[in-house]
C-alpha cells in the first residue's frame, strides 16, 4: 500500500461570511491519477490554493509530501494555475527552464530539460518564439511544460483541459498518463467529465465547497441507478411492475423524437437486473418501441445527478 | 537566497531588454549632444536677417548701424574665444592661459560687467585681427584657421514705390506686404523676407523719456520708434538698436548738460572688484572659483538624477508587478518562491537596472568631456575632476540606494494591490505629490542648506535621501547625518516590512483595489 502523498482533514475556508470550501477531508495515494471535479465556483481552485499553501485555511490540517506546508516541499511540487499566464516577452524555452531554475534544478539541466520537453511535445519549431507570438492554446502547454519540467513527485493541474482542442487535450492527456507511469502523482482539475473518466483512478466531487463524492470511477457507478431508455408510443405503466424496476421518469425530447408522437421514458432498474426482462415485457404488453437503450451511467450523469439543482442555481445566481 | 538571485538575475536580464531602458540610456546622451553639437550648429546656421532702416529723423542711422556691427562684433568675439578654448596647446595647460588667454578672459570677464566698454576695447585693439595675432603662439599647429561667423543682419534696400518720407502710418500700411512675408526685398540677387522695420519718425525726439517729466504722448504714438517683426522670440536685433540709440541719446544729453563724455566713459568704466572668498577653505586658498561654487551646486543636479532614475525604477517595478499579477504568473512563482524572496527579488533585479542607467549616464558623460573637447566641455571636465575628488559620489550611491529601497517598498505594496495599471494610478497619486516635494525645494535647499526648512525634511524619511543629498556639499551638523542616516535606515526596514505584510496578501487578491481599512487590516494581519 504506497503512502499517501496528500492527506487533507476537515479543511475550512471563508472569505467574510461567504464559505468558500466546507470540511473537506480526502487522501490521495502515491503514483495515482486524481480528478477534482465540480462545477464553477466550487471550491476547486481555492482547495488547490490552501494544498500549495498559499492560502492559509481557516481550520483543518493538511498534510503534503509528508510536511504541513507545501512551501517547504515546493520543489518536489509541479502547479498550473487556473487562470493561465506567461511573461509574454520571454522565450519559450527560457520560460519553461526559468521555472525550473525557480524549482531548484540546475540552470544547464533546466535548459536542456526544456528543450527535451518542447521536442517530445511538439513544440520543437516555437522554442526560441517570444510567448507573446504563441496562441493561446500552444501558450497553455507551454505552461503545463514550465509546470512539470523540474520532474515533481506531485503534479498538481487546476483546469488543464480548459482553451486545449481536441487534439492537444489528447497529447495533455498523453503526458498525464507518462507522468503517473513514471511514478508521479497527479491531480487536475476539471469540468469536464470525459477526461476524468479516461484518466482518473480515483476522483474527489465538490460543490458548494462541500464534499459530494470521494472514490473510485466503480464507485462512482454504483451512485446511480443503471437505467434503460425507452422510446414509445404507448402506455408504460406495465412496466413498472416487471421484476428490478426501481421507477421511471419521462424526458422531454422534442426534437431528438426518432418517431412522431412518440415519448422518451427513463426506466431506473436495480444493479444486476437483466434489462432482457424488459425487453420481452415489452413485447408482452405490445408496446411499439422506437429505441431501446441500456447504458451504464456516465460520469456526466452522475455528476448532474449529484450537483444537478447546485449547479444551475449557481448559473442562475 | 539562490531563489532572490534566480528572480534579480531575470527581472535585470528582462529589464535591460526592453525598448523603454535603452531608450532611457540613450535618452540621456543624445541631450547632451544636442545641448553642445546642435547648439553651436544652431547659432551658425541661423539665417541672414534683412532690416529695413527708415530715418525720417536723420539722426540715428549711425547708431541704429553701429549697435548692429556691435552685435556682430560681439558674436565674433565670443566665438574666437571658444576658437581659442578648442584650440589651445594641450602640452601645457598652466602656462597657456597664463600668457594670451589672461587678456582674453579679462575681455571676457569685462564682457560680464560692461559689455560695451568691453567691446570698445576689444575694437579699440584691433579686434579680431589684434587678437587672433596675440593668440596664435598659443594654438595648436594644426588648428584650423578661425572662421569669423558670417554677418547676421544685413539692410535691405526699400521697396520701389515707397516714400521714405511720408507719414508712419502710410509707411508702414504700404509696407505690410513685405512685413508679413507676402513680398521679398530683394538684396545682391537674392530674395528674401524682410525680418524687421525700423521706423524713426521725424518727430521721434518729441518721445524721449526723462525722470520726472511725463512724456508729452503716449509710448505707442505716432512719433515714437517703431520696431515691427513678426519674430518675437529673437529679440538681438531690437535689443542691440534700442542699446545703441539709448546710448547715442545719452552721450547728447551729456553734451546739453555740459558733460564731458569722455569723462562719463571713463567714469563707467571704473569699477571695485570683489573677491568672493570661502572661510571654510584652508588658508591662502579661501579664494572661491568656479569649480568651488560648482561644487556647491552639484548636489542639485544628484538630485535631480536620482529623482529621474527613482521614478524610473519604481514605474517599473510598478508595471512589472501589476504584469505578473495581471496574468496570474504570480500564483506559480508563489508556488515556486516565497512572497518575501520574489520581492526581494524583484527589488534587487530592477535596482540594479537603475544603477546601470546611472553608470551608463555618467559613463556617456565622462566619455563625451574627454572626446568632444570645447569651451564648455573643458568646464565640465574641471567640474567631473570636481565630482571626483570630492565625497559626493559615495553620499549619493548610499542616498540613490535607500531612496530606492524607501520607494520601491512602497510601490511594490500599491502594485501588489492592483490589477490594472489605471487602479494604480489612483493609489500612486499621493505618492507622487511626495516626490514632487523634493523637487520643488531643491533649489531652495541647495541655497539653504542648513535652514530649518532643510533640516526639518532631513528628518522626514520620505525625504531624507533627496534632501540630505542636497546638502551634502553644505558640510550639515554631525548630529543632522548621523540621526538622519539612522531613521532613515529604521524606516527602511519598517517599510520592507510592512510592504512585504501587504505583498503578501495583495498578490492574490482580484477585484476591485481595497479600501484604506483593508489595508490596516492587511498590516495588522499575523502570519
Amino acid at each position: 500500500m504506497p503512502e499517501n502523498v496528500l492527506e487533507l482533514n476537515r479543511v475550512c475556508k471563508r472569505y467574510g461570511s461567504f464559505t468558500a470550501v466546507n470540511d473537506i477531508s480526502f487522501a490521495i495515494p502515491a503514483g495515482s491519477i486524481y480528478g477534482f471535479l465540480g462545477p464553477n465556483g466550487a471550491g476547486k481552485t481555492t482547495t488547490l490554493r490552501m494544498i500549495l499553501d498559499i492560502l492559509k485555511p481557516d481550520t483543518g490540517t493538511i498534510s503534503i509530501l509528508g510536511h504541513t506546508s507545501a512551501l517547504n516541499v515546493r520543489q518536489r511540487i509541479g502547479y498550473l494555475p487556473e487562470e493561465k499566464g506567461l511573461y509574454k516577452k520571454m522565450k519559450v524555452w527560457a520560460i519553461i527552464s526559468y521555472f525550473a531554475t525557480l524549482k531548484g534544478m540546475e540552470k544547464n539541466a533546466a535548459r536542456l530539460r526544456a528543450f527535451e520537453l518542447l521536442e517530445q511535445y511538439g513544440l520543437k519549431d516555437y522554442a526560441d518564439a517570444k510567448v507573446e507570438s504563441l496562441s493561446k492554446g500552444m501558450g497553455q502547454k507551454v505552461q503545463v511544460l514550465s509546470a512539470v519540467a523540474h520532474r515533481p513527485e506531485l503534479v498538481i493541474l487546476d483546469e488543464p483541459f480548459s482553451g486545449l482542442d481536441p487534439v492537444n487535450q489528447e497529447v495533455l492527456e498523453q503526458l498525464i498518463r507518462d507522468m503517473a507511469s513514471a511514478g508521479q502523482t497527479v491531480i487536475f482539475s476539471t469540468h469536464i467529465m470525459q477526461h476524468a473518466e479516461r484518466l482518473c483512478d480515483r476522483m474527489l466531487l465538490i460543490a458548494k465547497g462541500r464534499k459530494i463524492f470521494d472514490g473510485t470511477l466503480d464507485d462512482v457507478h454504483a451512485i446511480i441507478p443503471r437505467r434503460v431508455i425507452l422510446e414509445c408510443a404507448g402506455d408504460i405503466t406495465s412496466l413498472l411492475t416487471s421484476p428490478g424496476v426501481i421507477g421511471a421518469v419521462e424526458r422531454p425530447h422534442a426534437e431528438h423524437a426518432r418517431a412522431e408522437g412518440t415519448r422518451l421514458w427513463v426506466i431506473q432498474i436495480e444493479e444486476h437486473t437483466n434489462p432482457q426482462v424488459l425487453l420481452q415485457r415489452c413485447f408482452e404488453q405490445g408496446i411499439a418501441l422506437t429505441r431501446f437503450d441500456y447504458t451504464q451511467p456516465s460520469l456526466h450523469d452522475v455528476f448532474v445527478h449529484l450537483v444537478g439543482s447546485d449547479a444551475r442555481e449557481h448559473v442562475l445566481r | 537566497m539562490r531563489m532572490i538571485l534566480l528572480i534579480a538575475v531575470r527581472e535585470y536580464a528582462e529589464n535591460v531588454k526592453t525598448k523603454g531602458f535603452w531608450a532611457g540610456i540613450l535618452l540621456f546622451p543624445i541631450i547632451l549632444m544636442a545641448v553642445f553639437f546642435f547648439q553651436t550648429l544652431l547659432s551658425q546656421s541661423t539665417p541672414t536677417r534683412h532690416y529695413l532702416l527708415i530715418d525720417q529723423s536723420g539722426l540715428y542711422a549711425e547708431a541704429v548701424e553701429a549697435g548692429i556691427r556691435q552685435e556682430q562684433q560681439r558674436r565674433i568675439f565670443q566665438e574666437f574665444v571658444n576658437y581659442v578654448v578648442e584650440n589651445r596647446r594641450e602640452a601645457n595647460p598652466e602656462q597657456t592661459p597664463a600668457g594670451a588667454n589672461a587678456q582674453i578672459e579679462q575681455m571676457l570677464d569685462d564682457a560680464g560687467t560692461d559689455e560695451v566698454a568691453a567691446l570698445d576695447a576689444w575694437l579699440e585693439n584691433g579686434g579680431l585681427e589684434f587678437a587672433l595675432t596675440l593668440a596664435t603662439p598659443y594654438l595648436r599647429e594644426n588648428a584650423p584657421p578661425f572662421a569669423a561667423p558670417r554677418e547676421q543682419f544685413v539692410p535691405a534696400p526699400l521697396p520701389e514705390g515707397i516714400d521714405p518720407q511720408a507719414s508712419p502710418a502710410t509707411i508702414v500700411e504700404q509696407l505690410r506686404p513685405w512685413l508679413s512675408g507676402e513680398r521679398l526685398v530683394e538684396v545682391n540677387g537674392e530674395r528674401s523676407p524682410l525680418f524687421a522695420l525700423i521706423l524713426i519718425p521725424a518727430e521721434v525726439n518729441s518721445t524721449i523719456q526723462r525722470p520726472g517729466v511725463t512724456p508729452p504722448g503716449a509710448i505707442l504714438s505716432a512719433s515714437g520708434m517703431q520696431y515691427w517683426a513678426r519674430n518675437l522670440t529673437d529679440t538681438r536685433l531690437s535689443a542691440a538698436i534700442e542699446r545703441s540709440i539709448n546710448t547715442t541719446i545719452r552721450a547728447n544729453e551729456f553734451t546739453a548738460r555740459n558733460v564731458d563724455v569722455q569723462v562719463v566713459r571713463e567714469v563707467q568704466r571704473t569699477r571695485l572688484p570683489m573677491s568672493r572668498l570661502d572661510p571654510s577653505k584652508a588658508e591662502g586658498e579661501e579664494a572661491v572659483s568656479v569649480a568651488d561654487t560648482f561644487r556647491q551646486w552639484a548636489p542639485v543636479g544628484f538630485v535631480y538624477l536620482m529623482f529621474i532614475s527613482l521614478m524610473q525604477s519604481v514605474q517599473y517595478l510598478l508595471s512589472n508587478t501589476i504584469e505578473e499579477k495581471s496574468n496570474r504568473i504570480i500564483e506559480v512563482l508563489l508556488a515556486s518562491v516565497t512572497p518575501l524572496e520574489l520581492m526581494m527579488g524583484k527589488l534587487f533585479g530592477i535596482g540594479l537596472s537603475g544603477i546601470t542607467t546611472i553608470a551608463a549616464w555618467l559613463g556617456t558623460f565622462f566619455l563625451f568631456i574627454a572626446f568632444y573637447p570645447g569651451a564648455q566641455t573643458e568646464l565640465l571636465g574641471q567640474f567631473f575632476q570636481v565630482l571626483l575628488s570630492s565625497d559626493l559620489i559615495p553620499w549619493f550611491v548610499f542616498y540613490f540606494l535607500a531612496g530606492y529601497a524607501l520607494y520601491a517598498g512602497i510601490f511594490l505594496a500599491i502594485g501588489s494591490l492592483c490589477n490594472t495599471l489605471k487602479e494604480a494610478q489612483s493609489l500612486m497619486m499621493p505618492m507622487m505629490m511626495v516626490l514632487i516635494v523634493p523637487l520643488v525645494t531643491m533649489t531652495f535647499i541647495a541655497q539653504d542648506p542648513n535652514g530649518p526648512v532643510a533640516r526639518i525634511m532631513s528628518w522626514i524619511p520620505l525625504f531624507t535621501p533627496f534632501t540630505m543629498m542636497n546638502r551634502a556639499a553644505a558640510e550639515p551638523p554631525l548630529l543632522d547625518v548621523i540621526g538622519t542616516t539612522v531613521v532613515l535606515l529604521l524606516s527602511i526596514a519598517l517599510v520592507l516590512w510592512l510592504s512585504g505584510k501587504i505583498f503578501r496578501q495583495g498578490v492574490l487578491r482580484t477585484g476591485q483595489p481595497p479600501r484604506i481599512v483593508e489595508i490596516i487590516r492587511m498590516l495588522r494581519h499575523k502570519h
